[in-house]
């Protein structure tokens, strides 16, 4: 990779030599082998048998089998339980934070200058806050108010631990709005809810749409609250099941089943990355312009 | 048409008798649940399956299968206990964490069902590590001691004092009859508290008084004992890999011929004694060295059942218990996994000393039984200890400074704790 | 009227952010374990006094900076190439974007669930390589010098990606016409690189490492999984030990001090870093 071809990007076009081509397939290859070579061995490794994990003199065709999966998807409660609980609890998260971001947003990009600045800046010192460090306290509100082992309690703190990066995106997109639109709204006699209903929530749709796949995506992902809140085998989400199911090795080499449960954990988040990638790519972005 | 009112009410008021008896026949069982480490619920399998048999339709067993590690079977445990949402109703405890679950309110006291008739059965060792604040929170299921293994064609008598193990074990070791003198627990984790302990109780010292919670490191017995195993080290009558041992290393380098003395827990008798041991047939057991007039210890490591104060199945759940401990358990338990009886009279039985003829030398063992301090903080304590003394073997400095600094930071965590001096 | 629309979301932000840290500066200053029934009785610095003497403390502290530091370091570096790469425009730039991004989507701790059998000695693919290549047993998990680097490893790959699309925004804001400027005065590319696209992506780099910094200091699913603070508790962090604390010790009190501890020494790294860049003149480009 030549400094030609790094900052010279839109200008390369045309101008390159077959060498220089092939040397920048190399770097997009290894980039692939990094980014989705680990995956790919998780794959692998899940159809392939526990002699064969412990012995690579075995031939290549008697390495397989299905046992991995058919294991996993018998035990109690069943795997899919899992990703069902996920999607439960990350479904009902992006509805809160959605439905309090939104209005959020709206009255803060209203805002006159002086406050705007110090409350984005209250905002991004959420949004960077290293969340774990909640835990306990977040603990003793689940004693306190008996909210553990509740899938939509713990919606509550999820909803505000993505309001931060949530209240930015939505701000950002308010405040791109050009004003006759809303006060053209405004002179046809639309209420408030009325304008954000009809006029403004189909403007800011792409940033609602990033918001709300990136909110998603958190709540799936969340770790340290749903390990204190969430103990019943059959409410765990899915990485508080994975870490029990690392946890609980009774045999030796236990690595096929795993492999397969983080195949099948990652198969719905890798579809959801995929179809809502543009999304997802455009929030962090203008999360990263506007921040 | 009073007659045939008088047998129609008759008839129904049969039916009604005879449903409610089938209906209280067929009344679900009483369900009870008890959490143990993986290892422990495949050597009961059987067990349940009897006592469900025993017992059908009145109680159900089942065993909820939890990790094998010690540490992750009790944060799972806790984790239900600390959400006040626990699907079991008794717990496979270990001796270690009695304090800490008893103190949280989390357990039932079994004094309405285990009285001293019940205690009197056991062997001495086994009594210990079941109360908490004059209750009885813990039925014991299996219990090990620290044992010193020694080998019997390099020496004719264990020694039996910490002078006579450093002689022997450094004749040993000069002469080249064998490459290391004494192999035992030195890294920094919980096994090298335990070989503390026994260290401790052989001079005369103790770790803590439990009822005034004052601490007794740094005494000069508890500094002789630290002294003395960091000796071990620096005069080579150990080796320096031992600060990394942990019961498998050590036993590894015994089972190789490569020790002529082992302190190990009492399963590793019968791994010495499997066909790939150099050391087969070479094997006695011992009690750990004490000073001359002191009495040798042996760390308890025991499992026991507790029962949960929330269970809605005590009585069932006691039942249970009481199955799952009884002479027919224990003694099949022993016999087909090698987990150390309880029971005083199985030591003495026939059937039992063929089958593991060290039976008696366990029981010697179980007899000078010694308990890690039973406080609810005894994890962080430990804790203290093992970094210390670790600190001590692999770095410069006396095991005076090392025993007054594990003082002070065990003061400063009990009152930190809140612990009323 | 519009205030009380931000109203909800707000209060539950200072709610969820504020109240910890209130409660935690509180409770350290009481005894809060199962010798005091959970309950908070005031013990005056007592936990301070221990945390100061705690050598675990200040392990843990030092092991999660160092983490942080390094994690941050390689990341930044990583992600700066990769959005270097995919600045250009080639065929199936897109897709290939979109499946770089798979790593940051995938949870920690199913991820961790992965490595700690790539790094399996002696059956994971790792080891059979070094076998193959002639090499003794790595025993990458069970080094203590040598397993951080493995949470190292793990944390870049799966945090780069999120790097790589903010350095690719500041990529993509900066105007192609400096740059044929800047070739027209006869600036060389690897010149164009250090003076005209390292200094515009200054903030985008910033905000990457603000934000990484912060993250990768409270790293607590990937070593609690991967490793469990092991070996020898070479690994474990901070939050790890602060969770330990609560979970485990059942003692409350100083697992709030331990938390407010690693706050204030985040917050004195980050003021710390900050000062730095200031005095050797690169927040320059944020007095905007």
């Amino acid at each position: 990779m030549t400094h030609e071809s790094l900052t010279h990007g839109p200008m390369t076009r045309g101008s390159m030599t077959p060498g220089l081509m092939t040397q920048r397939s190399l770097w997009i290859a290894l980039l692939l082998v990094w980014s989705l070579g680990p995956m790919f061995w998780q794959l692998v490794s899940s159809f392939t048998t526990a002699d064969a994990l412990v012995n690579d003199q075995l031939s290549f065709w008697s390495r397989w089998t299905l046992n991995n999966y058919r294991d996993l998807l018998s035990t109690d409660p069943p795997f899919w339980r899992y990703l069902f609980n996920s999607s439960l609890v990350a479904s009902l998260t992006t509805l809160l934070t959605l439905m309090l971001a939104i209005p959020a947003a709206y009255g803060m990009a209203k805002l006159p200058d002086r406050w705007k600045g110090s409350l984005r800046a209250a905002v991004v010192g959420a949004a960077l806050f290293p969340y774990v460090l909640l835990f306990l306290a977040l603990l003793e509100l689940a004693r306190t108010f008996a909210l553990g082992n509740n899938l939509i309690a713990i919606a509550i703190p999820y909803s505000a631990l993505s309001m931060p990066l949530a209240l930015l995106l939505l701000t950002a997109a308010f405040e791109a709005l050009p004003n006759d639109l809303e006060d053209a709204a405004k002179l046809e006699g639309l209420s408030l809810w009325q304008r954000l209903r009809w006029v403004l929530l189909p403007l800011i749709a792409p940033a609602s749409a990033s918001t709300a796949i990136l909110v998603f995506l958190f709540a799936w992902n969340e770790y340290p609250v749903a390990l204190t809140w969430l103990s019943r085998s059959d409410l765990l989400t899915l990485p508080v099941a994975m870490a029990r199911i690392a946890g609980s090795s009774t045999y030796s080499v236990p690595y096929g089943t795993y492999a397969a449960a983080t195949v099948l954990g990652a198969i719905p988040l890798l579809v959801l990355v995929l179809v809502f990638q543009r999304q997802i790519v455009s929030g962090l972005t203008n999360g990263a312009i506007k921040g | 048409m009073k007659l045939r009112r008088l047998l129609a009410g008759g008839a129904l008021a049969l039916v009604m008798a005879l449903g409610a008896l089938i209906g209280s026949a067929s009344f679900r069982a009483e369900e009870v649940s008890i959490l143990m480490p993986s290892s422990f619920t495949d050597a009961s399998a059987d067990l349940v399956k009897a006592f469900n048999r025993e017992h059908r339709g009145r109680i159900h067993l089942s065993l909820i299968r939890g990790p094998l590690n010690t540490e992750s079977i009790s944060d799972l445990a806790i984790s239900s206990l600390l959400l006040g949402d626990a699907p079991f109703d008794a717990l496979l405890m270990d001796v270690t964490w009695l304090p800490k679950y008893a103190a949280a309110g989390w357990l039932e006291p079994l004094d309405p069902w285990f009285d001293q008739g019940d205690q009197e059965q056991l062997v001495q060792g086994a009594r210990l590590g079941n109360d908490y604040d004059g209750h009885l929170y813990r039925w014991p299921l299996v219990a090990d001691v620290g044992l010193l293994y020694w080998r019997t064609d390099l020496m004719d008598q264990p020694p039996s004092t910490p002078d006579a193990l450093v002689e022997v074990a450094g004749r040993l070791v000069k002469s080249e009859a064998v490459a290391n003198g004494f192999v035992w627990q030195g890294r920094q984790y919980e096994g090298l508290s335990c070989d503390f302990l026994e260290v401790l109780q052989g001079f005369g010292g103790d770790w803590m008084d439990t009822t005034t919670n004052a601490m007794e490191l740094d005494s000069p017995e508890a500094t002789a004992a630290a002294a003395w195993l960091n000796g071990l080290i620096s005069e080579g009558v150990s080796p320096y890999a031992v600060t990394n041992y942990a019961e498998a290393e050590s036993l590894q380098a015994f089972k190789a011929g490569d020790a002529a003395l082992m302190r190990n827990w009492p399963y590793a008798w019968a791994e010495l004694q499997k066909d790939d041991s150099t050391v087969k047939g070479n094997v006695g057991i011992s009690l750990m060295v004490a000073q001359p007039g002191e009495r040798p210890g042996a760390t308890l490591g025991s499992w026991g059942l507790s029962l949960m104060r929330q269970s809605q199945h005590q009585e069932a759940a006691v039942e249970a218990i009481r199955y799952l401990t009884s002479e027919t358990a224990q003694r099949q338990r022993f016999l087909n996994n090698g987990y150390t009886p309880i029971q005083a009279d199985l030591f003495n039985d026939p059937e039992m000393l063929k089958a593991s003829p060290v039976l008696p030398d366990l029981l010697v063992g179980l007899n000078h039984a010694v308990v890690r301090p039973p406080t609810p903080l005894y994890a962080q304590l430990s804790d203290v200890v093992q970094r210390e003394l670790n600190g001590l073997f692999t770095a410069a400095g006396s095991a005076d400074e090392a025993m007054a600094t594990t003082q002070q930071r065990s003061q400063t965590l009990l009152r930190a704790a809140g612990a009323t001096p | 009227m519009t205030m009380l629309l931000a109203a909800p979301a707000l209060l539950l932000i200072a709610v969820v952010f504020g109240w910890p840290m209130l409660r935690y500066a509180w409770l350290s200053f009481h005894a809060d374990s199962v010798l005091t029934g959970l309950e908070p009785v005031a013990n005056g610095g007592a936990n301070w006094l221990r945390l100061a003497a705690d050598q675990r403390f200040w392990l843990d502290a030092g092991q999660t900076a160092r983490f942080a530091l390094i994690s941050v370091s390689l990341e930044l570096l990583l992600a700066l190439a990769i959005a270097l790469l995919l600045h250009q425009r080639w065929r199936g730039r897109g897709a290939v974007r979109a499946l770089t991004l798979l790593p940051w989507a995938l949870p920690t701790t199913m991820m961790a669930l992965g490595w700690r059998w790539i790094f399996n000695t002696p059956y994971g693919p790792i080891e059979v390589l070094a076998r193959s290549l002639g090499l003794n047993s790595l025993d990458l998990l069970s080094t203590p010098s040598i397993t951080w680097l493995v949470t190292v490893f793990a944390d870049v790959w799966k945090t780069t990606p999120f790097i790589t699309l903010i350095l690719l925004a500041g990529l993509q804001s900066i105007p192609d016409d400096l740059y044929s400027a800047f070739r027209l005065e006869g600036g060389t590319p690897l010149q164009a690189l250090r003076r005209v696209t390292l200094p515009l992506l200054l903030p985008y780099i910033l905000l990457s490492l603000l934000f990484r910094l912060a993250q990768a200091f409270g790293v607590f699913d990937l070593v609690q999984v991967l490793t469990g603070g092991g070996p020898a508790g070479s690994t474990e962090s901070i939050a790890l030990y602060a969770y330990l604390n609560g979970m485990r010790f059942l003692d409350f009190g100083y697992s709030a001090t331990v938390m407010l501890a690693g706050f204030l020494l985040l917050t004195a790294l980050i003021l710390a870093g900050t000062l730095l860049l200031k005095s050797v003149g690169l927040l320059r480009p944020l007095d905007r």
